[in-house]
Order: C-alpha cells, then sequence, then structure tokens
C-alpha cells in the first residue's frame, strides 16, 4: 500500500472573496498522527474542513485544488462518500442528545438507514467504545442517553462514533480545547493507539499538545503552510524563521 | 450604617415589593374571570348538555354536541393543513438563516401574525366561501390553518435556532445526507419545542369566533360533512349569548366553560410535553 | 503507560546500556593492563567511538523530550540528571581509552609490582565496584547507595594523595622501574578522575530523587 494517504495539491478555500487557505501542498503519510498547528485565522480548521468537504457546507465557502485521497480527488467524489472514509471529531464533545450511547455509537449506520443485524451491532459498539478506552467505563450504562457521560467521555464517544464507520483517516478539530486536563491527557494517549488503524490529522491551538502527540507537525500561517516536517525536527530546529517565532512564543 | 446605606436598602426592598404587588395583580383577573365562567358554567355541563342537540326556544335542556364534534373537525382539519407547512416552512428559515427567501418570509410571517383574526375571516370569506358557493367547515378549516401557521413558524424555527450547530456537523461529518439530518437529528432533538408551539397554535385558534362567522357559519344539527356549514363552540357561544333568552345565555356559559377546559387541558399538556420529551442538550 | 512515561523510561534503558557499555571499557583497560594485551587495548579505544555515539544519543533524545513534552518536577530533575550523567560517563569513557592508549605507545610489559605497591591495583578495583554501584542506585533509585559512593571515593583519594610519595619510593629504590613508576602514577590520577566522576553521578543521582542538591557541600552530615 502506498505510504501517503491524504495529498492536498495546490488546495485552495475561501470564504467569499476572502482567501484563507492558499496553495497548500502537503503529504500526509499513513498510520501517522499529523498535527497542524498555527495562531487563530490562519487556516488551520478551514483546510481540515476542507479534507472531508465539510468546508463547502458553509454558504459562500468554495475551494480550488486536489485533496487526494489514496490517489482520488475527493473533490470529484461525492461529499456523502468522502465523509465516509474521514471521520471527523469537533472542538465541543456533540454526542447526539437523544439517541442512547449505544446508538451514539453506531449513529453513521443507524442515521443513515443501514440496517445491521443485532449481534453486527453489539461487535461494532464494543469494538468501537474498547478502541476509545471507553467500553470499560460505560458498558454497564449503554442505553442511557450520551449527555449522561462526563465530556472528556462525551469527547471519547464521539471519536467511537467516528470510529464506528471505519474511517481511513479521522479528522480532529481542537478536539481537547473544550476538555479538563485530565480528559485531555486520555485523549491525547488514544491518539496513539488509533493510529495503529487510522491515520489522524489534528488541528490544535496547543503547541505542546502538537509537540506530544504527532509524528509530523504542520504550521499554517496567514492562510500559508509554512513548515512541515518531523515534530522533533519543528520543535528542536525549525527552519522557517515564523515557524521559530511562533513556537518561542516571539510572535509579534 | 449610614442614612444613605439605609435610604438605598429601604428604596431595595420598596422595589421587590412593588414588582411582586404587580404581578399579583395581573394575575387577580384572569382569577376572577376564570372562578366567574366556571361558576355560571360547572352546573350546566352535564352528559345531557354534551351529547344532546340544541333545542328550540322553550324547551328545557338542550346541547351542544354538535358544537363539539364541529370544533373538533375545524380544529383537525386546520392542523392537517397548518402542521406540516408550518414545520417545514420554520425549519427552511432556521437551516438557511441569511438566504433573501428566508429574510420575506420571514417578514411575512411577523405581518401575518399581526393580521387581525376578522380580516382573515374576509379574505377567507371572499377567496373560498363565494367562490364554492357557499359557507363550509372546509373554508373555516382553512382560514385557522392561516392564523395557526406563523406561531408554527416562529416556534419550530427558535427551537431548531437554539440547537447548536455542532449537531448538525456531527450529523454531517457521519456521511447523513440533508434529509436524514433534518429528519433523523434535527427533528427529533427539538420535537418538545415543535410539538409545543403546535400545540400552543392549537389553543390559540380553539377561541376564534371571527374568521368562523364569515366561513364555517353555524349549524342546528349535528353535520359532519366538510363542504357544509358547521357548528362551532366559539360560534355557539357567540350566538348564544346574543340571543334574548335566559336558557339560551346559561347554554353559551356551559359552552364557555368548555372552551375554558379544553384551552387549559392543551396548555397543561403542553407543559407536560415539553419537559417530558426535552432532550438534554 | 503514557507516551511520555515510555520516552522517560526508554532514556533510562540508554543510559543503563550506555553505562554497562562504559563499564566494561574500563573493565577491559584494565584486563588489558594487567595482561598486558595490546589487542584488547585497541579495542578499548575502537569501542570509545560507540561511547561517544551513545552520548550524542542521548543528548538528542533529552533535547527532544524538552522540546516535545516540556518535562516538570520529578521528569524535569530527572532528565537534567540523565544530561550530566551522560556526560560524566562519556569522560570516563575517555579515561578508559586514554588508559589503553599508554599501554598501547609503551614497548614492553609493565612490571606488576608497582601495581601493588602503589594500591593501584586495589583502587582500579575499586573505581569499576564504585562505578557498578552507581549504576546499581541509579536503575534502583537507591539513594543510600548512592551516598555510601562519597565514602568510597574518599578511599581512592586517599591513594591518589599518597601516590605521589611511594612512586618516589620506587623510583628511589630502582630507577630501571621508572617508567612504570610514572606510568603508574598517571594511571592513578585517571583513576581519581574516574571516583570524582562517580561522586558527580552520585550527586545527581540524589539530585533526581530526593530534589537535593549536594554539589560543593563539603559537610559530611548533609551527604549522610
Amino acid at each position: 500500500m502506498e505510504s501517503t494517504i491524504v495529498k492536498a495539491i495546490d488546495y485552495n478555500a475561501y470564504f467569499g472573496d476572502n482567501h484563507v487557505v492558499k496553495n497548500v501542498n502537503i503529504e500526509i503519510p499513513r498510520n501517522s498522527v499529523v498535527a497542524v498547528m498555527g495562531p487563530s485565522g490562519c487556516g488551520k480548521t478551514t483546510f481540515l474542513r476542507g479534507i472531508n468537504r465539510m468546508h463547502e457546507l458553509i454558504p459562500g465557502a468554495t475551494a480550488k485544488g486536489k485533496i487526494l485521497l489514496n490517489g482520488e480527488d475527493v473533490m470529484e467524489m461525492h461529499p456523502i462518500f468522502v465523509r465516509l472514509k474521514i471521520g471527523m471529531v469537533f472542538q465541543r464533545p456533540n454526542p447526539f442528545p437523544n439517541l442512547s450511547i449505544y446508538d451514539n455509537v453506531i449513529a453513521g449506520y443507524k442515521l443513515n438507514g443501514i440496517k445491521l443485524p443485532k449481534a453486527e451491532k453489539d461487535k461494532i459498539v464494543e469494538l468501537s467504545l474498547s478502541r476509545v478506552a471507553l467500553w470499560n467505563e460505560v458498558k454497564d450504562s449503554l442505553t442511557k442517553k450520551g449527555s449522561f457521560l462526563s465530556g472528556g467521555q462525551q469527547q471519547r464517544l464521539c471519536i467511537a462514533r467516528a470510529v464506528a464507520m471505519e474511517p481511513e483517516v479521522l479528522l480532529f478539530d481542537e478536539p481537547t480545547s473544550a476538555l479538563d486536563p485530565i480528559s485531555t491527557s486520555t485523549v491525547e494517549e488514544l491518539f496513539h493507539e488509533l493510529k495503529k488503524n487510522y491515520t489522524l490529522i489534528i488541528v490544535t491551538h496547543n503547541m505542546q499538545q502538537a509537540a506530544r502527540v504527532s509524528d509530523k507537525t504542520a504550521f499554517f500561517y496567514l492562510g500559508e503552510l509554512v513548515e512541515y516536517d518531523e515534530t522533533k525536527q519543528m520543535f528542536t530546529n525549525p527552519t522557517d524563521i515564523r515557524t521559530q517565532n511562533y513556537i518561542t512564543g516571539r510572535f509579534s | 450604617m449610614s442614612v444613605q446605606v439605609k435610604y438605598r436598602i429601604g428604596k431595595s426592598v420598596g422595589f421587590q415589593v412593588l414588582t411582586i404587588l404587580l404581578s399579583v395583580a395581573c394575575v387577580i383577573p384572569l382569577i376572577f374571570i376564570l372562578i366567574y365562567i366556571i361558576q355560571a358554567g360547572i352546573t350546566k355541563i352535564n352528559w345531557h348538555f354534551l351529547t344532546n342537540l340544541p333545542k328550540p326556544v322553550g324547551e328545557i335542556g338542550g346541547g351542544i354536541a354538535n358544537a363539539l364534534v364541529g370544533s373538533m373537525i375545524v380544529i383537525g382539519v386546520a392542523s392537517v393543513i397548518a402542521i406540516p407547512v408550518g414545520i417545514l416552512c420554520g425549519i427552511y428559515l432556521s437551516e438557511n438563516k441569511n438566504s433573501k427567501l428566508a429574510y420575506w418570509s420571514r417578514l411575512c410571517v411577523d405581518i401575518l401574525q399581526g393580521v387581525p383574526s376578522i380580516v382573515i375571516g374576509i379574505v377567507a370569506y371572499f377567496w373560498l366561501v363565494k367562490p364554492l358557493g357557499g359557507f363550509s367547515a372546509l373554508s373555516g378549516s382553512a382560514a385557522l390553518a392561516v392564523m395557526m401557521l406563523p406561531i408554527i413558524i416562529r416556534s419550530t424555527e427558535e427551537t431548531l435556532l437554539m440547537l447548536p450547530d455542532t449537531l448538525r456537523e456531527a450529523a454531517y461529518a457521519l456521511g447523513m445526507p440533508f434529509h436524514r439530518v433534518i429528519l433523523k437529528v434535527i427533528i427529533p432533538c427539538g420535537i418538545s419545542g415543535i410539538l409545543s408551539g403546535v400545540m400552543l397554535s392549537v389553543a390559540r385558534i380553539a377561541g376564534e369566533t371571527a374568521p368562523l362567522l364569515f366561513t364555517a357559519f353555524g349549524n342546528n344539527y349535528m353535520a359532519t360533512n366538510l363542504t357544509k356549514p358547521m357548528e362551532t363552540l366559539p360560534h355557539v357561544i357567540f350566538t348564544y349569548a346574543t340571543s334574548p333568552y335566559n336558557e339560551w345565555k346559561d347554554l353559551a356559559w356551559g359552552a364557555s366553560c368548555m372552551l375554558l377546559i379544553f384551552v387549559l387541558v392543551l396548555n397543561i399538556f403542553t407543559k407536560f410535553i415539553t419537559r417530558k420529551w426535552k432532550v438534554q442538550l | 503507560m503514557t507516551q511520555f512515561e515510555n520516552e522517560i523510561q526508554a532514556v533510562k534503558v540508554e543510559l543503563v546500556s550506555m553505562w554497562h557499555l562504559v563499564e566494561s571499557q574500563l573493565q577491559k583497560s584494565r584486563n588489558a593492563l594487567f595482561n598486558f594485551d595490546r589487542d584488547l587495548a585497541r579495542e578499548v579505544v575502537l569501542k570509545e567511538k560507540r561511547v561517544n555515539a551513545f552520548e550524542l544519543k542521548l543528548d538528542r533524545d533529552c533535547e527532544d523530550i524538552f522540546a516535545l513534552f516540556c518535562p516538570v518536577a520529578v521528569d524535569l530533575r530527572f532528565i537534567l540528571a540523565v544530561l550530566k550523567i551522560n556526560n560524566n560517563l562519556e569522560r570516563i569513557g575517555d579515561i578508559a581509552e586514554g588508559i589503553c592508549k599508554y599501554i598501547i605507545e609503551t614497548d614492553r610489559d609493565f612490571d606488576k609490582s608497582v601495581f601493588v605497591k602503589t594500591e593501584m591495583a586495589h583502587m582500579f578495583d575499586d573505581s569499576i565496584k564504585i562505578l557498578a554501584d552507581t549504576r546499581i542506585s541509579f536503575e534502583k533509585d537507591d539513594t543510600i547507595l548512592a551516598r555510601s559512593i562519597f565514602k568510597r571515593d574518599e578511599v581512592l583519594d586517599t591513594i591518589n594523595s599518597n601516590a605521589m610519595a611511594r612512586v618516589s619510593e620506587i623510583i628511589k629504590e630502582d630507577i630501571s622501574l621508572m617508567n612504570d613508576a610514572l606510568y603508574t602514577l598517571s594511571i592513578i590520577r585517571k583513576l581519581e578522575r574516574v571516583g570524582d566522576q562517580a561522586k558527580n553521578i552520585a550527586e545527581e543521582i540524589i539530585f533526581y530523587v530526593e530534589a537535593k542538591v549536594l554539589k560543593h557541600t563539603e559537610d559530611a552530615s548533609v551527604k549522610i
């Protein structure tokens, strides 16, 4: 299998006339964790949402360029198909409040009207919850509502929901910014487990998080991809002066 | 403690007492009205009253069975017309907050809400009753449906706007198509708000008289044909209360009491549903 | 175990294997010296490159941990200690190499009686043991063992300070042993450095386990 799973070629994204992502070229290796960092408004979230075509849901948002998933351009695929292949987890935990924990995990099947036998569903739920280290905590309260869980557990439930669809890539949009430090470290530990089966792209405001969890780091500034390198290299010896200023906190 | 601070505390207490007094003051008339109507009406309500047709003047007894059935039918048909249209319109408004169409339809809904019921009655009279060649329950339902629409639309829109965007995003991110996002996520999560809007709109039109005067008109006999005139509770109250006979006035009190009970029950039911089906976000 | 704990553990394992290597270097240089085994001496000189590689690798790993994980408290002290111990071990590696170079550059066997008279043989064995014990105290976070190093270093110091007198005695008795005696003196001076390095390492171990700074404190009561 090819080692690059996602590849952006001259990707540009706009909100109306506002050019928010400029000519991004990036290659994401399979089964790795890639962190995307940068100051607010640098286009990192927009780029992330471009990968699974969530960007275009916003009125007035357009995109140009190519994003290849296993060599196929997602811009030519149907967005629904793309989103099944590329799962997403958001900033705030957002389990479906009307569904039980069990149904939340298989929401991708249930709400899409895909009928599965009970045994199959049980298997998916247990596997997905185990992958996010939540099975032992919730296995006795699967029928309770998702909102019954704590913030950190809810976020892991949301990850399980994305994992249940067996996507190839998981996108995380600042997944821990609404969580307390303990939940944050639990979720961060998960990334190391998840990368065995999936490719993770994580947008984060928190530089330390990027440093801790990722194999490679991309630094966005003013819509440009300034630097993209091994995380160790990036945090010990960045090549671009803007990266250096950002990670040392000398940004003006 | 200085005099100034005491003065301030005094003012604060005074203001609190004032707010309590005023809030009691606006409840008092309501309570009096309720007590009076129930006192006057409750004695008239019995099985005979509910199941019999009105009798001509001079005869003892007589009931409002035809009005009860008629009201149910007219309100039911109005709901069937208004609820789907209202909810779908509300969904459109909440999903397309900034489109031109949403702006104009929101404006129209607001204006519609302010249109006096008598005006809607006249319009229904000229557009439906005249062309169809006579009073009919259907035209009454149509007029009431128009009155229900703004309430349903607005409450649906408000409820759905309260749902966080993250919910929609979560659904889209799982690869759901638009119609499933609406049907499986947005509506179930906002169901309590939508239903309470529907209930309130029903309660609101249950007592409307003006549009019915021009449309469903009234009927002294049991009628279930939608294309024929039909008796309704508000109309029965109107005709009996304005009649010169005391027995008929008593019937009007009884009917008022029935209407009041219906609206009260609906309101309580709404509160119950909202609480029971509320989705904790 | 978290990723960070894994990294810390990996550094610890790495440092311990460097330690084993340095110990074996010292042991081999002792064997080379006592058996006058030039081949073994050359091997030690060659292997010094591996010690240096270890040092570079540990430096880089520590740098990465600082950059990526921002260690605090015990982890911070641990990484700081590792950096210094790394440095100390590399010096000890250099000392082993230096001793072996003496063996290579002399053309005839050393007279072993000089080793015994100057207590150098005894000193060599002691310093190897001290180094091994500091490693054990590092592996087990055993500060009691680490504290015992200070006493044992003093023994080496005594031998070192007596060395001058003994060497001059030996030379006075038999001038033909001058060469051996001078080499022995140099080796004693080097072994004394090994003791010092071990003492520094012990201080670092106590620093990271107990957060106590013992450097430059001469008061023995504090050290116990």
